[in-house]
């Protein structure tokens, strides 16, 4: 049975082509993200950096599963797996990375995934997760710290700890995060236009 | 680290259930991120080796074993001699904590995908009384991991004939040209490789209503409560003796 046949009640709900969809585009998702966190995260400042570029280049990966799927779901998936995978070591951080992308996915659904200012401002709050895993640094700075010592050294960490002078550094991260959406989200809007909408995908 | 899309165990001792599988695999980052010393990392780290030589990979549980055993010496040689460049001895502490930190992720994504059929996966998921919307896409995510590495190859092989690459000087001149060579035709074809994964998915009836029936047998044994039990008993230690401490 084709989606576009269902009748209305059934519309909005996610299908197993759908689920395929979105679980494969978390794997994209998440590859690409590791492969920048790691490639970048010899260097303190890059790593710090890592929710602007991550939110850069990983925004038309989303961009691309939500305005394919077009059903409530898309973005939690692609959410959740993201949590399962970086930030199931710190509590708060893991709670914060759902409701991040359950905020996209409510965004989406206000917009009735059809809006283009709602799936860019969907995709700010889906970049929030980005800014999670640094969570530990209001609540455990020192802890973050620490961590940072045992595993690169105390050079690696008095790098860090004078980039991030206090606890409410995690504000500056959570503003490359946003800003990072939003570059991505237009570059992606621009690129998904060119490529994508031409070759009948989206 | 390569990944074959159809795992692969031929050669196994223990044909571990996969649920043990995924308990190792959400325990790997547990442990990556709150054990810092070594000792415990790596008795951890000879476990995990251990199931991954008795699950059919043993010559790539015996070379990760090495490879982890030689970067924990290194680290000791430095932590102890306290002498050499301060840059030099930050590169290399730089390096051998990101082999370390990544290695029982890469272990147990490799325990995960290589040595377990997803049919298997299915089964033991469909077991667990999963529904199909955290089923399908954990299936669908560790099937297709292996995939983008490959998609990922070819077409860096493809725009080496084009003098296109991933290297610092390219994204450092040209950022968003760079990104975008590599990324849509990556999209593309991994979205021709979901359809085709869809339209064979489906016609086996992976969305039909009724209850699937499994040719594989999935099922908890003796094995497995060994494994479980040892498994219990290294993370526990990792993680109490692991936290604080000097580093050995």
């Amino acid at each position: 049975m084709n989606s576009d046949v269902q009748n209305g009640a059934d519309r909005g709900k996610m299908r197993t082509k759908d689920l395929i969809f979105a679980g494969a585009f978390g794997a994209i998702y998440l590859v690409l993200m590791l492969a920048i966190v790691m490639g970048s995260g010899v260097v303190p400042i890059l790593y710090l950096l890592s929710p602007l570029t991550v939110g850069i280049v990983c925004a038309t990966v989303y961009m691309l599963c939500v305005m394919r799927v077009r059903k409530f779901g898309a973005a939690l998936i692609v959410g959740v797996l993201f949590a399962l995978i970086a930030a199931t070591s710190y509590l708060p951080s893991f709670c914060l990375a759902i409701v991040a992308a359950l905020a996209a996915e409510i965004v989406l659904k206000v917009g009735k995934y059809q809006s283009r200012k709602a799936y860019l401002l969907s995709y700010v709050f889906f970049n929030i997760n980005m800014a999670a895993p640094f969570l530990m640094l209001v609540f455990d700075r020192d802890r973050f710290l620490s961590i940072a010592e045992s595993f690169s050294g105390a050079e690696h960490a008095q790098v860090l700890g004078a980039l991030a002078p206090n606890n409410y550094f995690w504000f500056v991260s959570l503003g490359l995060a946003v800003l990072g959406a939003l570059i991505g989200g237009f570059l992606s809007t621009k690129l998904i236009r060119k490529h994508f909408e031409k070759a009948g995908i989206v | 680290m390569e990944f074959n899309i159809y795992g692969d165990n031929s050669g196994a001792v223990l044909r571990l259930d996969p649920r043990i599988k995924l308990l190792i695999f959400l325990s790997g980052s547990v442990v990556a991120l709150n054990c810092y010393r070594l000792t415990p990392q790596l008795v951890y780290g000879a476990f995990l080796c251990a199931v991954l030589a008795l699950c059919g990979k043993k010559i790539d549980g015996l070379k990760i074993f090495c490879i982890w055993t030689f970067f924990a010496f290194l680290r000791i040689c430095i932590t102890l001699s306290g002498k050499g460049h301060p840059l030099l001895i930050g590169l290399v502490r730089g390096l051998s904590t990101l082999v370390m930190f990544s290695l029982p992720i890469l272990i147990s994504l490799m325990l995960l995908i290589q040595t377990t059929r997803i049919n298997h996966l299915l089964a033991a998921l469909q077991s667990m009384k999963m529904p199909s919307f955290v089923m399908i896409p954990l299936a669908v995510l560790l099937r297709f991991i292996p995939t983008v590495q490959d998609e990922w190859n070819g077409i860096q092989k493809a725009m080496a004939f084009r003098n296109i690459s991933l290297d610092a000087d390219a994204i450092l001149r040209a950022p968003t040209k760079t990104v975008e060579y590599i990324l849509i035709p990556l999209l593309f074809s991994c979205i021709a490789v979901i359809e085709e994964m869809t339209a064979a998915a489906l016609a086996r009836g992976l969305d039909s209503e009724k209850r699937r029936t499994s040719s594989a047998v999935v099922r908890m044994t003796s094995p497995d409560y060994i494994v479980l039990a040892g498994l219990i008993a290294v993370v526990s230690f990792a993680l109490y003796f692991g936290k604080t401490g000097a580093i050995l």
